[in-house]
């Protein structure tokens, strides 16, 4: 997944010399956290809630010399870290945490073209994990070994079943646990099925319940 | 409402042969022949007399199109003739859930009738309430099948009451969550729409996240619960007791129409939850207390899910038209019901009609207690000032609430 495909736009930009309170003003009424800096279209800083928020408080880190009057230039971040709309979403997170940022404008050439903050790259977690669709959840250790997920997908689309997402949630040298959203309300009986495969199937449990109905 | 009000222990069963007679493949656990079962004990029983069978009526033009798409609905219609249709995949059609059979449209046609008809006969004053065990099709969606299910009985039946300026409360104590109808009403402050169901975390749909609490008017007007897989009776009714009574209580509906899918029950083989009938049970009689404090008694209960079903199901709906009717079953089951049913089916079936004690260990019984209530008090903490502020003149608008007409 890539950086435009969910970055939000358009975004919202402001001059450097717009006075900090209608920037204010701005955030308030668009609910919007993040500014980047435009002058002469080029991205020349960004400005952040906690930038704008700071100003005339008694907050240890609010510059006594700013006004709400001043020019945002005044308070902006000029070092700005930017990502490419073509950046695997998986690169753009990592900058974003080990730069301890909130977003980043994305740029294309001297294009900005859109902005990717942190709830962007939450939506884009819950859209990967399937939840949403219509699904259950398959949970299945697999050895870690070429060819092992693929046999698992045979299984599971000789029953006719869709899948409607795949994670990784855990890896070691034997064994990776992949959680598959499967488009099936029987869930049981796939898994019941792979069991008998020889599948270590952590979820759905095991089905004590019908074995009990049958002898009942 | 008309100015018919039907007396107090006036029931109806909405039945008729066909509705039991389909199947999606031969070995599918969704069995329309629970029915049959059901009624049949019924009947052994002394709990229901035939004069109470009602067929269900047509139903109008146009009804299954106010809620499915018209293109999904002609693509029923075609697999139904036998047409074969590479597309029908894309509708939910010809899955391993919902296989294709000939005479599908009609078939889940008659359930929606059967649902609509339970409704306008509570509506119309001819009897205080009204089963349609073959309804319940809760996860059917406007563009396709889903879990079963391919039209919404569900959403078509409440229509009949909201199309008369009523206000229904739907309640779904299916184990899983009763996305199709939520779906519909979502916006709607018409319609005020629980689900308990075990958590979407563990089971399909995977919606029905407490969260999802309606949107627009409808904002506040769709309450979902989830529970823990494993969770049983105490915690079950306990997490009911804090929510469902509250919600029915802000809402303050006309009518209260329950799907009873039965598959929360312990032996269950589509789902995690562990409850007894007895359980269940405790669940369908406070819905009954509920509808006579709230809508004067008027209640329409559906089926739905329950795929242990001969061992479970008969049980669990006896139970719940023992509960609407406040009649009585007996000690055990008839043995004729037991031998007839058991010699067609070849199982054998249960004797009591609650369940044998479980003493089974439940290692994490408490854990799941505390989780469940604290999901419950989590809830009621965001949609308690909701309600208040319906309620409030200076809320959004409203529609009064209607005067009874007796």
């Amino acid at each position: 997944m890539l950086v435009r495909e969910i970055m939000t736009r358009p975004v919202v930009a402001i001059g450097p010399d717009e006075p900090i309170g209608d920037v204010i003003a701005l955030m308030e009424q668009r609910r919007l956290r993040h500014f980047p800096v435009v002058d002469d279209g080029r991205l020349v800083g960004i400005v952040s809630d906690r930038d704008l928020r700071t100003v005339g408080s008694e907050h240890p880190k609010a510059r006594p010399d700013v006004r709400r009057r001043d020019a945002v230039r005044a308070i902006m971040t000029e070092s700005v870290w930017t990502a490419h709309p073509l950046d695997p979403i998986d690169e753009a997170a990592a900058v974003l945490r080990r730069q301890t940022i909130g977003a980043m404008p994305v740029v294309d050439g001297d294009d900005l073209i859109g902005i990717v903050t942190a709830s962007d790259f939450l939506d884009a977690l819950v859209r990967m994990t399937g939840v949403g669709r219509s699904s259950t959840r398959l949970e299945v250790e697999l050895p870690n070994r070429p060819g092992a997920l693929a046999g698992l997908l045979t299984h599971v689309a000789s029953r006719g079943a869709n899948v409607a997402s795949v994670l990784t949630t855990r890896s070691d040298p034997e064994a990776v646990v992949f959680v598959l959203r499967v488009g099936t309300i029987d869930g049981r009986s796939l898994a019941h099925a792979l069991r008998e495969a020889g599948y270590e199937v952590a979820w759905p449990p095991a089905d004590a319940a019908r074995e009990t109905a049958r002898t009942a | 409402m008309t100015d018919a009000r039907a007396p107090e222990d006036s029931v109806a069963f909405v039945y008729s042969p066909e509705l039991s007679s389909w199947a999606l493949s031969p070995d599918h656990p969704f069995k329309p022949i629970r029915l049959e079962l059901v009624k049949d004990l019924l009947h052994s029983t002394g709990l229901l007399a035939a004069d109470e069978v009602h067929p269900p009526r047509p139903l109008r033009p146009g009804d299954l199109a106010r809620v499915h798409d018209q293109e999904y609905l002609q693509m029923v219609e075609r697999v139904s003739r036998g047409e074969s249709a590479d597309e029908a995949f894309h509708f939910g059609l010809g899955t391993s859930d919902t296989p294709i059979f000939r005479g599908m449209h009609e078939a889940i046609s008659l359930v929606c009738a059967a649902s609509a008809t339970a409704v306008d006969l509570v509506l119309d004053g001819q009897v205080r309430r009204a089963a349609s065990f073959a309804g319940g099709l809760h996860h059917a969606m406007p563009a396709h099948a889903s879990g079963f299910c391919v039209y919404d009985d569900l959403a078509i039946a409440i229509l009949r009451a909201t199309d008369r300026g009523l206000r229904v409360a739907y309640l779904d104590l299916d184990a899983h969550h009763g996305d199709g109808v939520q779906h519909a009403f979502y916006e709607s402050d018409q319609v005020l729409t629980i689900s308990l169901h075990e958590s979407g975390r563990y089971l399909f749909p995977g919606t029905g996240h407490s969260y999802e609490l309606g949107a627009g008017a409808g904002r506040g007007w769709s309450v979902n619960i989830p529970l823990e897989p494993f969770t049983e009776d105490d915690s079950y009714l306990a997490t009911f007791d804090e929510v469902v009574p509250r919600a029915l209580r802000a809402f303050s509906p006309d009518l209260i129409v329950l799907q009873a899918g039965a598959d929360a029950h312990r032996a269950d083989p589509l789902a995690d939850l562990a409850l007894t009938v007895a359980g269940m049970r405790g669940a369908y009689d406070r819905v009954a207390a509920l509808a006579d404090e709230l809508c004067d008694g008027r209640l329409v209960i559906t089926g739905g899910g329950g795929y242990a079903a001969y061992d479970v199901v008969p049980r669990a709906w006896a139970q719940a038209w023992a509960a609407m009717t406040g009649r009585t079953l007996p000690e055990s089951l008839p043995k004729a019901w037991r031998e007839r049913w058991g010699a067609r089916l070849a199982v054998r079936l249960p004797t009591s009609p609650v369940d044998e004690p479980d003493d089974r260990p439940q290692p994490h019984r408490l854990r799941i207690q505390n989780h469940n209530m604290a999901v419950a008090r989590r809830l009621l903490q965001v949609l308690e000032p909701i309600w208040r502020e319906a309620r409030t003149p200076t809320g959004r608008d409203r529609a009064p609430r209607k005067e009874e007409t007796t």
